[in-house]
This record gives structure tokens, sequence and C-alpha cells, in this order.
């Protein structure tokens, strides 16, 4: 299943007079699936760039305002509140890289209890996580189960009110986000080690090198492709997959503290009624996503060649 | 010297109990919510974690009936029933166009598709919405089953395609040869092969249909169509003193799933590391 990498066999035999029925029902099978997606993810992503340009309400015809809106977003200090808390959330991204290929190695190294890791490590991408973000806020109560642990152990001069301050809530947040995909790469990391050549590190041990030589010259370089698909898939889920956390633990509060890009488009759209800028932020952000996704991969794969 | 050889025994211990204490940590939460579900709601008041000194199903009762747990279960059901079907369906028929039929268009059409794999859904909230208000499909099972279905398929016609032109091609030949019809080919021949890709997609896909959140939120505002997702953040309003019957509802939320993981594990594993290996 992964040896996709070519093209589709479409025209690979052109001399072989292919049957007439098939240049028409070929068309037709993949019809229905090009429908849907048009219809439900290309048409609206046209929509935000045609939107992102005017002033609209979601009632009334949208007006033409030209960059009207991205000069107002340059000076909106809630969206660029909100973003430093994206960049902050992404700052983690090499630790949920470095850690989950560690864990993945010592596993594939049978470290004791490999297979009881194997198993929890990805019961946090199980949960919905709706579950997790509203068993959080429940837990960190100023009278809920975790001050109540805090002060059975005697340490109840710690206890607080921890979704109260965004110096604590923020961090909170960051637990749960790391906490619940670094099970996912532990997966991913695990599947590349199975690409490997069981020999290239066997091989490598017979002439002597340790543990951290095997996974620096041996796993490292083979799972290039893979660290960079972790790489970029963290960044974007700290940009664009942080709403529901925010949404169930804070609500972005206290105040504006824990807002995230995502949750004030949707504020602006929905609370606001500010459709038209709701789309400049969200057009954006894609782009955002669209460059660091591409430096990201050159840096990993730019002057290895 | 080799130092695999020397490796202080602490530290592997210290590794072995970190990781150990990461693998309960994911298991906590069910752990966390079986404990409270049992629990009367003095109960709760008294402990709120440990050993319940009562054990009563009434939590889950009023969860079931009184928060509409019940009606958001079905709902759930329903929904992931018809987006995973839908998409997987959709996917097979584009996957054999690509892979196996020959036609004009072909590889421009895959890579159109193709290329709408990473975009993050939530950014293109507003417009869906609007878009599914235009069509009147708010409040309706129909939107969040096509929205599903469509952001899901990028993906799975990747995965159906690279099956199906893993089959030898001779199969779709002999086929050819003896007359057999374009559909007969698809039908009788690749689908009955496919199984194993179908079932690594329904996994995948119902996984994420049955978690998602955000669209349920803003397309089903409805309680007769409102989802698990949905129906827990309703709870939180609702039943804002009984935490008991809320942790309930958000057991019987996570525990389909976490079944579906436990029986088919190897599907799962696949689907991820078909697409981290592309």
């Amino acid at each position: 299943m992964t040896g996709a990498g070519g093209a589709p066999a479409g025209t690979r035999r052109r001399g072989h007079n292919p049957l007439g029925s098939e240049a028409k029902w070929g068309l037709m099978y993949a019809l229905p699936a090009l429908v849907v997606v048009v219809v439900f993810v290309v048409y609206p992503f046209a929509s935000i760039v045609v939107h992102a340009f005017t002033r609209w309400n979601g009632f009334s015809d949208p007006t033409f305002i030209g960059l009207r809106n991205f000069e107002f977003l340059l000076r909106d200090n809630t969206f660029w509140a909100a973003f430093r808390n994206n960049v902050f959330f992404a700052l983690s991204v090499p630790f949920q890289v470095a850690v989950p290929l560690l864990l993945a190695f010592l596993i594939q190294q049978r470290i004791p209890g490999w297979r009881f890791y194997r198993w929890t490590y990805f019961l946090p991408a199980i949960y919905s996580t709706i579950v997790l973000g509203v068993l959080t806020r429940l837990i960190l109560q100023v009278d809920g189960p975790f001050n109540e642990l805090l002060n059975g152990a005697g340490l109840g001069g710690l206890a607080r009110e921890w979704l109260g301050d965004s110096s604590t809530a923020l961090p909170a947040i960051l637990i749960v986000f790391i906490w619940a995909n670094f099970g996912y790469n532990v997966v991913i990391f695990l599947a590349g080690m199975s690409g490997i050549d069981p020999q290239l590190p066997e091989a490598a041990r017979i002439d002597g090198a340790n543990q951290r030589q095997v996974l620096r010259h041996v796993y490292i370089p083979g799972l290039r492709r893979v660290m960079e698909i972790v790489l970029v898939t963290s960044t974007i889920n700290a940009f664009a997959y942080m709403f529901t956390y925010v949404f169930t633990i804070t609500n972005g509060g206290p105040g504006f503290s824990t807002y995230v890009v995502e949750f004030d488009i949707y504020n602006t759209a929905f609370t606001a009624q500010r459709l038209g800028y709701a789309c400049a932020m969200g057009l954006g952000l894609t782009l955002v996503i669209l460059v660091l996704g591409f430096f990201q991969i050159r840096a990993l794969t730019g002057g290895r060649e | 010297m080799n130092s695999t050889a020397v490796r202080p025994r602490p530290l592997r211990w210290a590794i072995v109990l970190g990781m150990t204490i990461l693998g309960v940590s994911a298991v906590v939460p069910l752990l966390f919510m079986v404990q409270a579900a049992f629990r009367t709601q003095l109960d709760w008041a008294v402990a709120k974690i440990g050993l319940p000194t009562t054990l009563t199903l009434d939590a889950f009762g009023r969860a079931w009936v009184q928060a509409s747990i019940g009606t958001y279960f079905i709902n759930s059901v329903i929904v992931t029933i018809g987006a995973v079907a839908l998409s997987v369906a959709l996917a097979s028929t584009a996957g054999f166009a690509f892979a196996t039929l020959r036609w004009r268009g072909s590889r421009l059409v895959y890579f159109f598709i193709l290329s709408w794999m990473a975009i993050p859904p939530l950014l293109l909230m507003v417009p869906i919405y609007v878009e599914m208000v235009d069509l009147r499909l708010v409040d309706t099972y129909l939107s969040v089953i096509l929205l599903y279905s469509a952001l899901n398929l990028p993906f799975n016609m990747y995965l159906m395609t690279a099956f199906f032109r893993a089959v030898p091609a001779e199969l779709a030949e002999a086929a050819r040869v003896d007359g057999a019809s374009v559909h007969r080919i698809f039908g009788s021949i690749l689908l009955p092969l496919s199984v194993p890709a179908i079932a690594t997609l329904v996994i995948f896909n119902a996984l994420y249909v049955w978690n998602e959140f955000v669209f349920a939120l803003l397309l089903l505002h409805d309680d007769r169509v409102r989802t698990l997702t949905v129906g827990v953040n309703q709870l939180q309003g609702k039943f804002f003193f009984d935490y008991p019957a809320l942790l309930a509802g958000m057991l019987i939320t996570s525990l389909p799933m976490v079944v579906v993981y436990l029986v088919f594990q190897k599907f799962l594993v696949r689907a991820i590391a078909a697409g981290a290996l592309k």
C-alpha cells in the first residue's frame, strides 16, 4: 500500500486501443468523488479567497473593500494575541517530534513493557477531543479532583484556580495538546521503523555501534520522510486544530488570554457577524501554514543530498 | 568502550518507569470516568477520585434519558455510518477509475482531488456554514454526512487508488479480453479483492466522524439531530451540578471507539502508516 508514488495508469498504454466504454466510464466513475470534493472543499476555499476582500455580514450582499480587511488585521490586537498563543503551542513541535521518535525507538528495541506502551500510547488519540477538554476543565476546577489530590497530599498550598490565570491555563492546554497527540506520532514512527531493513541496525551493532549511534546513524536518516510528515502535521495541529481544546478548557478566557486564531475566526464570524473579516483571517492563517510547511520540508531535505 | 554493555541500570529503569507512567496516564481518563459514573451526586461531593462508596447505575440512566444521550447516540451512529459509507463508496469508484480504467484527464483529476488532502478544514468553517444555510441543510444529518465524506475523500481516494494499482493488471486485462464490462471488472473482480483496504478506511474514517465536534456544533442545533460530541457539550450546561451523569455521558461517548480500537487495532495502525509513508 505504500508504493503509490507514481502517476495513475490512465495514459499508460495509449496504443492498445482503449475500449470506447472505458474512456466514457472512467470519468463517470471518478465524477461523484470529484463533485463532492468540489462542492464541499474547493468551493468553500474559493469562497474564502473571494470574501476575504469584502465586508459581509452573511445576510446582505458582500461589498468589495479591497485590502481593507488585511490592513485592519495588521492592527488587530486580539488577532495577534491569538496568533502568539498559536506560536506558543507551535514551539512545542520539536519536542513533539523528538520524544515520540525516542519512545518509538525504545518500543522497537523491545524495552520491558513494550507491548503495554504500544497499546496504551495510542489511546489518547482514540478519545474525542471534546471529552479530553471537558475532563481537563472539570479536573482543574477550583473544587475539582486535582486540587483535592493536592490537599490530600498535604500540598494544599499549591492548589489554585488553574484555569483562572493565563500563566497556568495556557500551559494546561499545551500539556493536554501534547499528550493527546504523542501516541499518534509514536505509531507513525513505529510504522516507519518497520520499513527499515533490519539488517542495517544489525550490521551497525556488529560494527560496535551503541544504541545511541544506531538511532542517530541508522534510524534517523532512514526516517527522514516520516520526520518531515510528523513535523509538518504537528505544526499544522498547533495552528489549525486547537479550537476544541480552547473552546472546552477555557473558552478563550480569562479575558482573551487563551484565544487561538481559529477561536477568533469563530467568534468574529458567528458572534460579531463579520464574515468577510473572518474569511481574511482564515486566508491569512492558511498562507502562514503553507509557508511554514514549505520551509520545514526545505529545512529537513535541503542540504542533505 | 561499548556503552550498550555498561548502560547504567538505574537510567534504564527510570526510562521504564517514565514510559509506564505515560502508559497509565493514557488509561486514566477511562478509569476516572468509570469511577465517577458509578457515584451518586452526594458521593461525588464528598470525594471525586478513588473507589466509589456507592455503586449505582443511576447516573447512566439520567444521562441516557434526561440528558438525551440515548438520542445523541443514535444520531452519532446514523451520521457515522452514512458518512463512512458514502466516502468509502465514492473513494472506491474513483480509485478504480484512476488505477484501472484508461481515460483522458485521469492524471489531472487524480492530482486535483489529491491536492486538497492537507487543507485544515476548520479554516473553512465560515463559507461551509453559509453554504449549508443556502442549501437548507443545517440541522439535517445530510449536512455533516456530506461534509465529513468530502473532507475524508482525498485521503480515501488516495488509498484506494494505491490499492487498486497494486492489483496485478493481468486480472483486469484478462477480463477485458473475455469481454467483461467495466462494471463487471469493478464489481466482481476488484471490489471483492479490496475488502482489507475498505476495512482499513472504514475504521479510520469512523474514528474521525464519531469524534468530530466543531462542524457538528456549527451545523446541528436541533436536539433531534445532535451527535454525541455536541451532546456532551450541551450536557455541561444542562447538568452543571450532576457530574456523575456528565461523566457517564462522556463514558458512553468514548467507549464505542475504545472498543473499535481494541478489536480493529491492526486496521487503524495500517491506515496511519499508509498515510504517513506515502
